[in-house]
């Protein structure tokens, strides 16, 4: 089917006199490809283009209602989230249910002993065979896996439930990931002989592949007052003074190039297990002059 | 039997934002497409109309219950697809319940019969 070129003109028409901002240009965008559409629709119910451009124009009424609409809209909303967080998050308060919190207990309980008698197993304090070590990794897993879908299901203050799909599928993710961690965790204390180590980066691999899955396709969550009270928020320090950002750019950079030196002066002399220190030195520095430079008191 | 002019476009229009959740929990849908299922729904007449709708889209949009993003067509106006999101999900399963509750209340208070349970 051929395009309807009267669409454009009569969309122009309309659209005169309106301002063209960002959003209305947006909008005009918008409408163009749903009037075509439209307009196609009358055409193959044997109306003529023209005729057809123009009762699809015409039936969207006053194009400056919609931006005028629009325009109110944003401005209102604008004025609204005011409002202290504080009030907010009392108004839309939401208590978590006594069964998710029973059930968070008693699945961290899980995880916890499963972990710690999986560890003394595998170590050899307890006399635990290898089948039972796993099978002990395997419920820690569980319980922690369980622990991250449940909550991630729940609806709290600021957010709203997620679906039980994509719940289910953080489960699965976080149950793989943590299997694979055990699996590793008994190869390395020796418990398990060394082609355990497949098992191990077979979850651990299919639960980053599945979480960056989740995390990419994850779409908003947050409640509307929430995202309003974001939207709100002033910028921070290094959003309005990209020069400020760009100098903690530098200092890091030095930091951990100083660092790095430190890490190989520290190797040749006084031996490599000294050299944790100097990391957790560089990562401190790093945090003071983050401190300093992004929460700086101001200077006019 | 005259039955379509019984019906209520205002009780309708005042779960437009439901109702387009509702279209677009089926799938990513650009303007005209969630404007036809609406239409061909209510039986061809345009009881929700356009303007409502680009507000409504505007107004989910602003709360983060659908998101939207510019198709890639070479011709015929690019089109702006709209996909629910979580928190829009979240809030079609609470409005879908609350319509529940309250059909069953009105329907007990106006003596209905035939919708009692289904």
């Amino acid at each position: 089917m051929t395009e309807n070129l009267h669409i454009h003109r009569l969309l122009d028409e309309a659209f005169a006199g309106v301002e063209l901002t960002p959003d209305t240009q947006d909008l005009k965008e918008e409408v163009r490809a749903n009037l075509i559409a439209r307009a196609a629709e009358l055409e193959e119910s044997g109306v003529s283009p023209e005729e057809a451009a123009r009762r699809a124009v015409a039936e969207l009424g006053d194009v400056r209602e919609l931006v005028g609409e629009s325009a109110t809209a944003t401005e209102t909303d604008a004025a609204a989230p005011r409002r202290g967080w504080d009030e907010l998050m009392r108004r839309h308060r939401v208590k978590p249910k006594p069964g998710f919190v029973v059930r968070a207990v008693v699945w961290s309980i899980a995880a916890v002993v499963g972990i710690t008698l999986g560890i003394l197993g595998a170590t050899g304090v307890l006399p635990i065979p290898l089948g039972a070590q796993i099978g002990l990794f395997g419920f820690a897993s569980t319980g922690l896996a369980l622990l991250v879908g449940d909550s991630l299901s729940q609806e709290t203050t600021m957010n709203h439930p997620m679906p039980q799909n994509r719940a289910a599928g953080y489960f699965l993710a976080t149950l793989l990931g943590a299997f694979g961690l055990g699996f590793a965790g008994l190869v390395a204390l020796g418990s398990m002989p060394l082609w355990g180590i497949v098992f191990a980066a077979l979850g651990i691999i299919a639960s980053i592949i599945l979480f960056a899955f989740l995390l990419a396709s994850q779409t908003n969550r947050h409640k509307a007052w929430t995202r309003q009270m974001v939207a709100a928020e002033p910028p921070n320090r290094f959003e309005r003074e990209p020069e400020t950002a760009a100098r903690f750019g530098i200092y890091t950079a030095v930091i951990w190039i100083v660092t790095f030196g430190v890490i190989v002066a520290l190797i040749f002399t006084v031996g490599w297990w000294w050299t944790p220190l100097a990391f957790i030195g560089g990562f401190a520095l790093m945090m003071l002059v983050l401190a300093r430079m992004l929460f700086a008191s101001e200077k006019r | 039997m005259t039955q379509d002019d019984a019906f209520s476009a205002d009780l309708l229009r005042g779960h437009t934002d439901t109702i387009v959740l509702g279209v677009l929990r089926r799938g990513d849908r650009y303007g005209f497409e969630i404007y036809k299922t609406i239409r061909d729904a209510t039986g061809g007449e345009h009881e929700i109309k356009e303007a409502t709708l680009y507000a409504t889209y505007r107004r989910l949009e602003k709360d983060g219950l659908v998101e939207s993003y510019w198709g890639d067509e070479t011709q015929g106006g690019r089109r702006k697809y709209y996909r629910i999101t979580d928190a829009g999900r979240a809030v079609y399963g609470d409005n879908v319940a609350a319509w529940v509750a309250t059909r069953r209340v009105i329907d007990s208070l106006l003596d209905v019969k035939d919708t009692a349970d289904d």
